[in-house]
């Protein structure tokens, strides 16, 4: 048992996800991370390096990953907004990478060292285009960890950027935790039975080899890599085929964790740090009798629609307590509509919910949505 | 002294032929310098990585028959970077515009230039952005025409090889299309040279720069690149006179430093880490 | 003189005061101590923009089940090393609960569960100003009995650099007499 920080949790994770390469440029509050990377990595014979910035982090990371590393980066809101142009790049050459932000409040420099929720958008959609994405997050130092070392498994077999959200309080947070020791230091084997002409599309990922001759681009290509010719089809269908992968293995990516919903009669959908209050909100509602639960939603993009609609089907409303001005609401309250009516809760002011505050509007979520259903009776 | 003329058909990829260049377009000039450069190396191509910006200069990794990345506006120094970084045996070469280096990527090539880190830069300098049409760039010449600088150029340029030289490139030289036996020895000399290498190449846009500035046909425009250099590098002595309105071009620094692969290797040697450069 | 306070489960408890007093590593010691003694803790830390000299404060939440939410809005134990932690976090505890106020914060007169003591002063006879933290957490704990004492100690050495746990460990002793002093047996 070890007091840990969310920070270091990510390092431990990404060395357990075998992480062998970290590009970064400081920021609080995910610095922590990097100047981890930079004491762990050389005595395992990975790679640390500073960089001028957060786009040329990002670059070199992406160049890592053709190179044969797992490779990752940290930042947040700021240096996010700056990398959306290499993760359009990282989606667009299938090139697998991990970015870990820590959210703070914005816009712009914004309270630097205080929490915020206000990137689960950008995350999804930042970068112009289309791509697909998988987003998670983490209300705890064990699920930073958790999810940081499952983010470099799926980064590898989808190919994608995958992005994990924590925040300032997350990062600085310290808990007890039980972690494994780290692994040793990860090495990639190329299956020998592998179609170098096809590096793209539904391929796997093979970095730069002496018998491959790849073009990595960021321009429209088929999986040959090939950007003459009909690519706007091949291209849209490399990403289509993405998506597909994704709706295909959905069970496998979307977590989420269930507390007290078992009878629950109202519902409370909450992520990353606000769950925590979300969940001792639970505990005071149903001290006073009502039948309340928490979905907790740890993966959010895919966004976890028949996972909140069977929910909607069993609650009679959901709250949503998030530290933006209503962001994740937006996918949700589409997935449920006509099913149940949500509320939100919303805050930008780089302070926590209380567990309170969540019980006073979930309280009176209820009772505004039992005097519409009585109108409409 | 490489030779010119031999068959490099090996080095190049068939299947993206013929070029995006314009005819009279000094880049493929270039691009033969490098396969000539590629031939006297004598490594084998998949020890070759060649990496591109964006511009007409950023689609030269589509022409070899080597592992390619054709990156990010002006960043390729960071995924290059990264790349080295992963396989510190690689060769990796990378070929930027002007305004791919010097404008939008200036931090990433000074910041790259300060590491020392085993590139090579190929910096083809055309005086104006070729691909969206003729805009002005860092290094359009005073009063000189771009389509974003109708009425004649009010700012000053940067120059490449002072700003490397600042930022503590340990390889730096200069050259034009015209000189076509300088190209591959140069470009040669910067591959081999272990530690970060700029090679900057003047080169014809005769579509844009030549028409908007009235500068005649391609070989005119070669006529005008010999005629305002001259040959002043760290051994060639010259007046300040003879300067005056000239480019100089030659090798202006080659020099052993630490190097950036071999310092972080020794760091990790030194923590008990198995990584080599 | 200060009744036996009544430990409530879970026990909240926030330190406060500027950036550059310790008050970081003073809650990720009794954190830590805490765990020595088997239990869950959660421990947060909050800084202004710049991390040396702004407002500092860090908050313990200490049970012996698993923890939901994570900070502390109204404190069972206050720690208060500066004036404009005092003004911000004074009056941010829950009734019956205790503070203790550094005596060169100049408050005008302690109120019901504050206890003014000569933190700072007492860490300067000792030679080093930065141990007020450790002293703090000294007499935090002969009040309260937060966490065992043992437990601190070996808290202590867990976090400091060996240079420093001398100083650390006499500052902490300092701090339990300053405390015990106010407290009445029961």
């Amino acid at each position: 048992m070890r007091l840990v920080q969310g920070n270091e949790a990510v390092v431990l994770g990404a060395l357990a996800g075998g992480c062998n390469f970290y590009a970064g440029y400081p920021i609080t509050p995910a610095t922590e991370i990097m100047e981890q990377m930079a004491r762990v990595l050389p005595a395992r014979g990975g790679v640390f390096i500073q960089m001028e910035d957060e786009l040329a982090a990002l670059g070199a990371v992406i160049g890592a990953a053709w190179g044969g590393m797992r490779a990752m980066t940290a930042t947040s809101g700021p240096g996010f907004s700056l990398m959306q142009e290499h993760i359009g790049y990282a989606a667009m050459t299938q090139t697998p990478c991990v970015i870990v932000d820590s959210q703070r409040v914005g816009p712009s420099t914004g309270q630097p060292t205080m929490p915020a929720q206000g990137d689960v958008m950008q995350a999804r959609w930042g970068s112009h285009g289309d791509r697909p994405a998988i987003v998670v997050t983490a209300s705890s130092v064990k699920d930073a960890y958790q999810m940081t070392q499952l983010s470099f498994e799926w980064a590898d077999t989808y190919r994608l950027p995958v992005i994990v959200l924590l925040d300032a309080v997350l990062s600085h947070m310290r808990e007890n935790v039980e972690l494994p020791p780290a692994p040793p230091p990860f090495s990639r084997t190329l299956s020998p039975d592998v179609d170098v002409e096809k590096p793209f599309g539904n391929h796997p990922f093979v970095p730069f080899a002496e018998t491959t001759r790849t073009i990595v681009t960021g321009l429209a290509h088929d999986e040959t890599g090939a950007t003459r010719g009909t690519v706007g089809h091949a291209s849209e269908k490399i990403i289509r085929d993405a998506f597909n992968r994704l709706n295909h293995d959905y069970a496998a990516i979307t977590q989420y964790r269930e507390y007290r919903l078992e009878d629950a009669a109202w519902a409370v959908v909450s992520y990353g740090i606000t769950a925590r209050a979300a969940r001792a909100a639970v505990d005071i509602l149903r001290g006073e009798g009502m039948r309340v639960g928490l979905l907790e939603l740890i993966s959010l993009w895919p966004f976890p629609e028949p996972t909140v609609q069977s929910l909607a089907r069993q609650v009679q409303g959901i709250l949503m307590p998030e530290l933006n001005l209503g962001q994740l609401i937006l996918p949700l309250r589409a997935a449920v509509e006509g099913i149940c009516p949500v509320a939100g809760l919303g805050r930008a002011d780089g302070e926590l919910f209380t567990p309170e505050e969540i019980a006073n509007a979930m309280t009176s979520h209820s009772t505004h949505a039992e005097r519409r259903v009585s109108h409409h009776a | 002294m490489p030779k010119m003329g031999e068959d490099l058909h090996q080095y190049l990829r068939q299947q993206m032929m013929p070029t995006v260049w314009c005819p009279g377009c000094g880049h493929g000039n270039i691009a033969r310098a490098i396969a000539t450069a590629l031939e006297h190396l004598g490594t084998d191509l998949g020890q070759v990585a060649i990496l591109g910006g964006i511009g007409c200069s950023g689609r030269t990794p589509f022409y070899f028959n080597t592992n390619a990345m054709h990156t990010t506006h002006g960043r390729v120094l960071a995924f290059a970077t990264g790349l080295k970084l992963a396989n510190p045996r690689l060769t990796v070469i990378t070929a930027m515009g002007d305004g791919d280096a010097l404008a939008i990527g200036a931090g990433h090539f000074i910041h790259a230039a300060r590491r020392n880190i085993d590139l090579t830069v190929i910096l083809y300098n055309n005086s104006i952005y070729g691909m969206t049409g003729g805009q002005q760039a860092p290094t359009t010449p005073f009063n000189f025409r771009s389509t974003t600088s109708p009425f004649g150029n009010i700012e000053p340029t940067f120059d490449t090889v002072d700003l490397a030289l600042a930022a503590g490139a340990t390889y730096v030289a200069r050259t034009t299309t015209f000189d076509f036996a300088e190209m591959p020895e140069y470009i040669l000399g910067a591959i081999r040279h272990p530690g970060f290498a700029v090679v900057e190449i003047l080169s014809q846009c005769p579509t844009y720069f030549g028409r908007l500035n009235k500068l005649g046909d391609p070989p005119d425009m070669l006529e005008y690149e010999r005629n305002h250099t001259i040959v002043a590098d760290e051994e060639s002595v010259i007046s300040r006179d003879e300067l005056l309105g000239n480019l100089p071009v030659g090798v202006f620094r080659q020099e052993i430093r630490p190097e950036y692969t071999h310092q972080y290797a020794d760091l990790c040697q030194a923590r008990g880490g198995a990584y080599r450069a | 003189m200060h009744e036996v306070f009544q430990k409530p489960d879970p026990l909240r408890i926030r330190l406060s005061g500027r950036g550059g007093q310790g008050i970081i590593l003073s809650g990720v010691i009794i954190a830590q101590a805490a765990m020595n003694g088997g239990q869950f803790v959660v421990h947060t830390q909050s800084y202004g923009p710049e991390a040396r000299l702004g407002a500092s404060k860090s908050e313990v939440v200490i049970s012996q089940r698993e923890i939901a939410f994570p900070e502390v809005v109204l404190a069972d134990i206050l720690l208060c090393l500066s004036l404009d932690a005092f003004h911000k976090y004074g009056t941010q505890v829950a009734s019956h609960g205790l503070s203790v106020v550094d005596d060169l914060v100049p408050i005008e007169r302690p109120r019901e569960g504050q206890i003014v003591l000569p933190l700072r002063r007492t860490a300067r006879e000792l030679g080093n100003e930065l141990t007020a933290n450790i002293v703090g957490i000294g007499t935090v704990i002969a009040l309260a009995e937060i966490v065992e004492i043992a437990h601190v100690r070996q808290a202590i050495k867990e976090w400091v650099k060996p240079e420093f746990h001398m100083i650390n460990l006499q500052a902490f002793d300092r701090g339990l007499q300053l405390g015990g002093r106010f407290r009445v047996s029961a």
